[in-house]
């Protein structure tokens, strides 16, 4: 499994595309410049279900095409704004002619006032923060139902390696004392280190202090891979359910350009 | 009486300056106060006989002024010194006269950019040349101006090809005897790449040399169709140049469509590849092709390092260049005849480079409709960011990028004044980037140090017979090396991203270094 830590390199494609169908020039477009979050077939990632999930920014061609442009503020979705007319409408017409055969209705099984309940029990709140509560170690979960497809969520429960944001990589220092300290690298360079520890304190380092410093493959979430069926089922539906709405103060990443 | 023109007409502190000749620069080593051509020197081996700032006292070093120009966009500059003035320019058209002792300006000129004009590869500038009185320096909109160097004003300025084509231009240029070389960016965008000279004196253009050869010419066969017609080869970085030879060395960028080989099938000399031309005529003597047929943008374009080494136990006149495709290649600078290529970063692409200089192909390497993964990345190992050689160690200094890309293809259309990619590259690799500041002996290929950098670097190095290598990483760091050990003896936190190469020079005996970081040019001295 690819415990790969997520590397974004977000550059913008332009595409003077194109001797054959827009269909063929919108999966160009789309696969180098989307599938990276939100899959090859557009069905997920760690990026929305674009073509069976309900769409929470609308499904219309002109709210998609605004998302595309000016992408969601405060979440890694970014603003596509070099992007010509042409090549917008393309990604579109790509998009809508895969969700005609496969309707954006996907129904969510389980039950989520169950799923709310573990959630509860298993003291996800410990790491993570729903509308406010919560702790601030782990990532915001407050709209994590609209931000990530079903199977993404499932495999961040029970094999939370697989995948790690960026942010949220864990480290582990070793002191010339020889005290070890394991925490999420908030920041780095080349000579100094910055990070969260699990008791929520910011530790910062010079280099040079340190006798070393490794980059940790697993999560620093614990892999929740003994639950029952149903409970992971239910715990998933529940997180679905999470909706709530992005912090439009926050900054939009741009995809970038190359000289 | 005949008066010289020149002469005396600035002074600084006791010191009056003497006018920039050809033969100044072509012994720019012997006046190690200043920097009179972008590289510092024509071979670019960007070492200065200074050593009032040494391994031992590095860690004194402090800022001694700062300028700063306001500009946004990266700051790509190399400044000019010229007995105690310094010129450089920054994004948008500026050009800058200080004192360089003082960082107090002299002039600012902009350039009166049309109002509407499609740039192909933005506003970014590497600097200026210089000859007699007059500066040289391009535009984004690809024109080349003379600025009169006391003064700042624009004496003429010629355009090299039209904006609607897509040609820009970010270089600095390159003066030999009366004339100014110079070249061409749009390699994204269809161009046919070229390098002019520029009579000095009067801007009229005194040749053209085309690095896509047109159906019938020699090398015309290696295009498909008619393809060579947008065949790129941009030319975006200065030349070398070997004065007892009177060779010109031009790097060439890629060829287009970037990375849609299908419909330009061949070789597609000269592009991704290096040209040796007569600095006179602009006739093509040699040439030599680092990646052909390339489809991962590894331009030719990094820096063609002249040295003059023992190789096999015969004194040999040769050329050093750290490619994008991540070889060390050395070839014989009189005949192009390829003498070694060693790998210096991961790579992916080539299970080897053949006794004639050819890669052989690795399978998967090539860019596909579902992406496939190479290193190095689109941006090369290596990249314009120029090296450094220390005769006392005879090693050579570079900063090396770690860093891989999943590249993907489309079949693309040609629109004029549109990027020609060959659809999209690059959707983005799952893996951490790095760098390395490496020294390497050029004559094995084989690493001497590194020091690991966190990202992967865009700064060049520079070095002195102080034993120092300075460069600079993405974080911001600007450094200095021990040039035997690649001990890191001084640093400090510039607060943005380095993208260009520090200088050295001296003013009224004193050792000053420049480095440009974000918006401000920031000069440090011992106190
Ligand atoms: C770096 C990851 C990333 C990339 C690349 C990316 N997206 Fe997104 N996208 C996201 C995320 C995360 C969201 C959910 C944002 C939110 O919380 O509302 C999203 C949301 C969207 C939405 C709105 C979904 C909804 O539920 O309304 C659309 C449409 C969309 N993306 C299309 C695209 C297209 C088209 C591209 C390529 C041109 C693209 N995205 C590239 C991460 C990405
Ligand atoms: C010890 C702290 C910790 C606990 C307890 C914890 N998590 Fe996490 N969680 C993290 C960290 C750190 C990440 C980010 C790294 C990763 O994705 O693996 C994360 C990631 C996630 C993600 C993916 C977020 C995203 O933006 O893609 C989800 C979903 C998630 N956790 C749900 C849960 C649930 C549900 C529970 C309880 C069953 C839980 N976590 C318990 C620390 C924790």
């Amino acid at each position: 499994m690819g415990k790969t830590v997520r590397k974004l390199l977000l550059v913008f494609i332009p595409a003077a595309l194109c001797a054959q169908s827009s269909f063929d020039q919108g999966r160009a477009l789309f696969r180098s410049n989307c599938a990276f979050c939100h899959g090859m077939t557009a069905t997920g990632g760690r990026g929305p279900n674009l073509v069976s999930a309900p769409l929470s920014h609308g499904d219309t061609d002109v709210s998609i095409k605004r998302v595309i442009r000016i992408g969601v503020p405060g979440t890694t979705m970014p603003a596509f704004s070099e992007f010509t007319d042409e090549e917008v409408g393309q990604v579109i017409q790509y998009l809508q002619s895969l969700s005609k055969s496969s309707l954006r209705n996907e129904n969510v099984p389980g039950n989520p006032q169950h799923g709310q309940q573990i959630y509860g029990e298993k003291d996800c709140s410990g790491c993570h923060r729903i509308g406010g509560q919560g702790s601030i170690f782990g990532p915001e979960l407050t709209r994590i139902g609209g931000a990530r497809s079903i199977e993404y969520l499932r495999d961040s429960i029970i094999k939370p390696s697989a995948d790690v944001p960026e942010g949220y990589e864990g480290v582990t220092v070793v002191m010339k004392n020889g005290k070890r300290i394991r925490g999420l690298r908030i920041n780095e360079d080349t000579f100094s280190i910055q990070l969260r520890d699990p008791s929520q304190q910011i530790r910062m380092f010079q280099k040079d202090e340190l006798i070393g410093v490794t980059h940790e493959t697993e999560s620093m979430m614990p892999a929740y891979d003994r639950l029952s069926a149903t409970d992971l089922q239910d715990l998933v539906a529940y997180l679905a359910t999470l909706r709530g709405a992005v912090d439009s103060s926050a900054a939009v990443k741009k995809a970038g350009g190359i000289k | 009486m005949r008066l010289p023109v020149f002469v005396g007409w600035v002074c600084a502190g006791v010191l009056c300056a003497q006018p920039v000749t050809f033969e100044r620069i072509v012994n720019s080593k012997a006046e190690p106060q200043n920097w009179l051509t972008y590289w510092g020197d024509y071979g670019a081996q960007r070492y200065r006989d200074l050593k009032q700032i040494d391994t031992s006292n590095v860690k004194n070093l402090r800022v001694e002024w700062i300028f700063q120009t306001g500009q946004s966009g990266a700051f790509e500059t190399v400044p000019l010194v010229v007995d105690g003035i310094m010129y450089f320019t920054a994004a948008n058209g500026f050009a800058y006269s200080v004192d360089a002792r003082s960082g107090r300006q002299l002039w600012q000129f902009k350039y009166p950019m049309p109002d509407g004009v499609k740039l192909c590869c933005g506003t970014v500038n590497r600097g200026l040349a210089i000859l007699g009185d007059l500066l040289f320096m391009v535009t984004p909109d690809a024109h080349v101006l003379a600025l009169e160097a006391r003064t700042g004003r624009l004496v003429w300025n010629r355009e090299m090809a039209s904006t609607d084509q897509s040609y820009g231009a970010t270089l600095a240029p390159l003066v030999v005897k009366d004339k100014v070389i110079v070249g061409v960016s749009g390699g994204e965008f269809g161009i046919r790449g070229f390098v002019d000279a520029y009579n000095a004196k009067s801007g009229e253009r005194a040749w053209r040399f085309y690095t896509v050869p047109a159906k019938g010419e020699p090398g015309g066969e290696t295009w498909l169709a008619d393809s060579w017609k947008r065949g790129g080869g941009a030319t975006w970085m200065t030349g070398t140049y070997d004065p007892k030879l009177n060779l010109l060395y031009w790097g060439v960028g890629n060829p287009g469509p970037d990375l849609f080989g299908e419909v330009r099938k061949g070789d597609n000399l000269y592009t991704a590849g290096l040209v040796a031309l007569d600095a006179d005529t602009g006739k093509l003597k040699w040439h030599f092709q680092f990646t052909p047929h390339d489809t991962h943008d590894w331009d030719g374009c990094e820096t063609p390092m002249v040295l003059d080494i023992k190789w096999k136990g015969r004194d040999r006149k040769v050329l050093a260049q750290a490619n994008r495709n991540a070889f060390f290649y050395l070839l014989d600078r009189e005949t192009g005849e390829f003498l070694m290529a060693k790998s210096f970063a991961r790579q992916n692409w080539a299970t080897e480079i053949d006794a004639k200089g050819r890669p052989v192909l690795s399978r998967n390497a090539d860019p596909s409709p579902e992406g496939n993964r190479v290193c190095p990345g689109l941006a090369g190992a290596a990249n314009w960011m120029p090296p450094s050689y220390n005769p006392e160690t005879g090693w050579f200094y570079f900063p090396v990028r770690e860093q891989c890309d999943v590249f993907f293809s489309a079949p693309p259309v040609y629109v004029e004044g549109k990027a020609y990619w060959g659809s999209m590259f690059r959707g983005q690799t799952e893996e951490k980037e790095w760098g390395l500041l490496k020294a390497l002996d050029p004559l094995t290929g084989e690493t001497k140090w590194d020091f690991r950098y966190y990202k992967a670097p865009w700064a060049g190095t520079m070095a002195t017979s102080g034993g120092l290598i300075f460069s600079g990483d993405e974080d911001g760091y600007f450094m200095a090396f021990d040039a035997k050990t690649g001990k890191n003896l001084w640093k400090i936190n510039t607060g943005n991203r380095l993208v260009t190469a520090p200088i050295t020079y001296t003013v009224g005996g004193r050792q000053y270094v420049t480095m440009p970081s974000g918006s401000a040019l920031l000069t440090f001295a011992l106190p």
